[in-house]
């Protein structure tokens, strides 16, 4: 099911009411985790039972880890949960894709083996639950939380409606101590959640999907060598339209949880108007990105290892980054070329901290270095030449390339657009639409100005700076535009992660 | 699709059929349900030959052949759309099937905005900024040249019936495309006839031999359009072979006194009372059992 349909209104309604029925707690809770299942049966009903194998064992498993005081049983524990929970997720996800790259290689060495491709389904969100379950079993055999107290509770937290099939992926002390006491949204935390929910469907349906999908599609879709300033439109309209997509949808989930009372961690801050791309990657996607920082990258050494290895550890955490989005080298280029800019970006910062009297604006914007030795402080913080916009545009720039590997299938496909951005190619052609032009046009420049001007606010404290005239009028714009819109109940593109 | 073929016909093909056939005729006439597939600017190959390879399928159908998209071949984007909707069709979820009976019984009771003339981008599209050269810009058509009824079938607006002018606009765009089709099909490496021929052959064997039955229709045109089909597709070229490989009856508005003489609005589309007069005699040529 997906937020944007007549469906889930009618489901979302059935839920709200049934939430805001005097029914004990228990009861509540059985409400939303039934209502779970169904919106997730709604897309494949046999793929409910991967979601229970995967919630039951990870449920026992976590409770003996916890629990488990024999070191070598503790380790024994937690290898059975990783290979259950990656063993599905790359039988699902990887399967047809390790089976490619075998065969290939031992064709390569001449060895005559075609075996039938597989005919294998992806289950919607697996990538999404495998990791909340799979962080809740590592917290357990690092005694970094305590067991969840009931399988109900533990259920809800896997399933939960929200954030079940694209995130944001939730930590169980994000969660679950919500679901311990009776929860029911105040008036307040109702309209904000129906703000979001309008606001993220606005940005799915009407400027993703209807304003910018289109000229992304053509655009990735023609085979042809394109002028340079068709294949920049539609890498910006790709840039456009899977931020506007899947901050929308995280903004309905957000919005639909905050609706029944829930609050769910924030997944985007206002990602174009990073100023590097350390600062990128904590404003894009960020359950992820703290995810493989708190799971891969910090295990693997992080920067406690000398500069090698932690130059190291970034690209190996970019790269299973990248491949988790696809089983496609094309994500793992994705993954590399980010991989890059960190070490680039790494590169000089750490040359810079080494320079006495040199501080460059970091991630957070503040101007002062992240970690390492400070050699000298300076008696006053330095504003950004121009309120970083420079790096903006430039980080922002950067990433667009990296999105031409993320939106081809081919390696070939991405080289030919690369090539007509670049002006490498020789009679371009010219593809998209004045109209389509001036759309992609001032939607992106809205964006960036937008993120750049508000990088450091967050959006509900935006909202109620606003007089009421002025936010009802927004709101209205936008349900006005989105029943405008009239797009068909398309599904969001990270559901195919 | 699956209901008695006692009870139903299925048509499938392209616009032609979605103006032409008049369905509370053809309902009151011959009892029996149009179950309408036809889809504007497509050729209906994709959906006969899924009808062909679905088991279920053994009933009645009529077949609307425009040639100039019939016989496009596999890659034209003529072909895309048909393919994309069978893909949903076969891969709905349980949500998307419960939306679809939700949406049906909305759409039944509730005014929404036709997507293709009143949404925003439509609106958008009105503004008809100039385009670089060597653009393509899909033409636009007059909102009142296609008023889509709740069971599929496309009628005229009393306004385009009486404002040249919009009749015009039509006719210019059908000289568009028919221009802009002879191009694409000059630039194709093949013809694509001989094949396209084979695959409807196949596919009408398969639903055949089930019990199927298949008649194909040539739905009327006039002025230029027509004297432009004739030459690009002669009868004697497409017509008369496609009756031939598929050993099927074929109804060709010409041969018929009664439906040789209509006059199209806009060249290619029979107005809404003249959809009554060739219903009736459509009826007429069908064989029995496609109409009792």
């Amino acid at each position: 099911m997906v937020f944007n349909s007549y469906i889930f209104i009618l489901f979302f309604g059935v839920v709200l009411l049934l939430h805001n029925l005097p029914f004990p707690w228990k009861v509540k809770k059985i409400n939303l985790l039934l209502a779970s299942y169904l919106f997730y049966a709604a897309w494949n009903p046999p793929f409910i039972l991967l979601l229970w194998l995967s919630t039951v064992v990870d449920y026992f498993v976590g409770k003996a880890l916890y629990n488990q005081s024999n070191i070598h049983k503790k380790r024994l524990l937690l290898v059975i949960s990783l290979c259950g929970n990656l063993g599905m997720l790359c039988f699902f996800k990887y399967g047809a894709f390790l089976q490619d790259n075998f065969v290939q290689l031992v064709n390569t060495l001449g060895i005559n083996f075609h075996p039938a491709k597989p005919n294998i389904i992806l289950p919607a969100g697996i990538s999404f639950y495998t990791f909340t379950t799979l962080c809740y079993t590592i917290d357990m055999y690092r005694k970094e939380s305590k067991p969840v107290g009931s399988l109900l509770d533990f259920s809800l937290f896997v399933t939960f409606f929200p954030h079940l099939v694209a995130g944001p992926i939730v930590r169980p002390p994000q969660l679950v101590p919500q679901f311990e006491s009776p929860h029911r949204a105040t008036k307040q935390q109702l309209l904000e959640g129906l703000f979001l929910l309008s606001l993220g469907l606005f940005m799915k349906v009407t400027l993703a999907d209807s304003m910018l999908a289109a000229s992304a599609n053509t655009v990735y879709g023609t085979p042809t060598p394109l002028t340079a300033l068709d294949a920049w439109m539609g890498t910006l309209a790709f840039a456009g339209q899977i931020f506007l997509d899947f901050a929308g949808y995280s903004t309905c989930a957000i919005g639909a949880a905050l609706c029944l009372g829930f609050v769910l961690p924030l997944n985007f801050r206002w990602p174009y108007g990073a100023i590097s791309f350390s600062d990128f990657w904590r404003r894009w996607h960020i359950t992820l990105s703290a995810w493989l920082r708190d799971y891969l990258y910090i295990p693997l050494g992080g920067n406690r290892k000398g500069r090698p290895r932690t130059y190291m550890n970034l690209m190996v955490t970019m790269l299973l980054g990248g491949l988790w989005h696809g089983a496609n080298w094309t994500f793992v280029a994705w993954g590399a070329l980010h991989g890059l800019y960190l070490w680039v970006e790494k590169f000089f910062t750490d040359k810079k901290k080494t320079t006495p009297t040199l501080v460059i604006p970091t991630a957070a914007g503040d101007g002062i270095p992240e970690s390492g030795p400070v050699m000298a402080k300076p008696a006053t913080r330095p504003k950004p030449f121009m309120g970083g916009l420079p790096y903006v545009l430039l980080t922002f720039l950067l990433v667009n390339i990296t999105w031409v590997f993320f939106r081809a299938s081919t390696f070939s496909g991405a080289g030919h657009l690369l090539s007509s951005m670049f002006g490498f190619v020789q009679n371009g052609r010219p593809l998209l639409s004045t109209l389509a032009m001036i759309k992609i046009s001032v939607i992106i420049l809205a964006l960036i100005i937008l993120h750049w001007r508000l990088r450091d606010m967050r959006l509900v404290d935006i909202i109620y700076r606003l007089p009421w005239w002025a936010l009802g009028s927004l709101w209205a714009c936008m349900l006005i535009l989105l029943i405008l819109s009239q797009e068909s109940t398309s599904t969001f593109i990270y559901f195919q992660f | 699709m699956y209901k008695s073929p006692a009870t139903a016909t299925v048509f499938i093909g392209s616009s032609r059929i979605k103006y032409d056939l008049d369905i509370d005729t053809w309902q009151k006439l011959t009892g029996r349900e149009a179950i309408q597939l036809a889809m504007e600017g497509n050729s209906p190959v994709a959906i006969l030959e899924d009808l062909a390879a679905d088991q279920r399928f053994a009933g009645k159908l009529v077949i609307d052949v425009t040639e100039l998209v019939f016989f496009s071949a596999d890659d034209a984007p003529v072909r895309h759309e048909q393919k994309e909707y069978l893909d949903y069709y076969w891969r709905r979820t349980p949500a998307q099937r419960a939306s679809f009976i939700l949406d049906h019984a909305l759409e039944s009771q509730l005014v929404f905005l036709d997507k293709e003339g009143l949404s925003l981008n439509a609106e958008l599209d009105k503004l008809t900024i100039p385009n670089r050269p060597n653009v393509f810009a899909p033409p636009i058509f007059p909102l009142d040249f296609s008023r889509v009824t709740f069971d599929r079938q496309d009628k005229m607006s009393p306004r385009f019936l009486a404002d040249t002018n919009l009749q015009h606009q039509v006719q210019n765009i059908w000289v568009f495309l028919q221009t802009a089709g002879a191009a694409i099909a000059s630039q194709h490496p093949s013809n694509p006839t001989p094949a396209i021929m084979q695959q409807v052959a196949v596919a009408v064997a398969k639903i055949k031999s089930r019990g199927g039955e298949i008649v194909f229709v040539r739905t009327p045109g006039s002025g230029p359009m027509a004297a432009g089909e004739d030459k690009g597709f002669p009868r004697a070229k497409f017509w008369e072979p496609l009756l031939a490989i598929t050993q099927c009856k074929g109804i060709h508005f010409a041969d018929d006194p009664a439906t040789a003489h209509f006059v199209c609005p806009e060249w290619s589309h029979l107005s809404p009372s003249d959809a009554v007069l060739y219903t009736r005699a459509l009826i007429g040529h069908l064989p029995e059992s496609f109409v009792h």
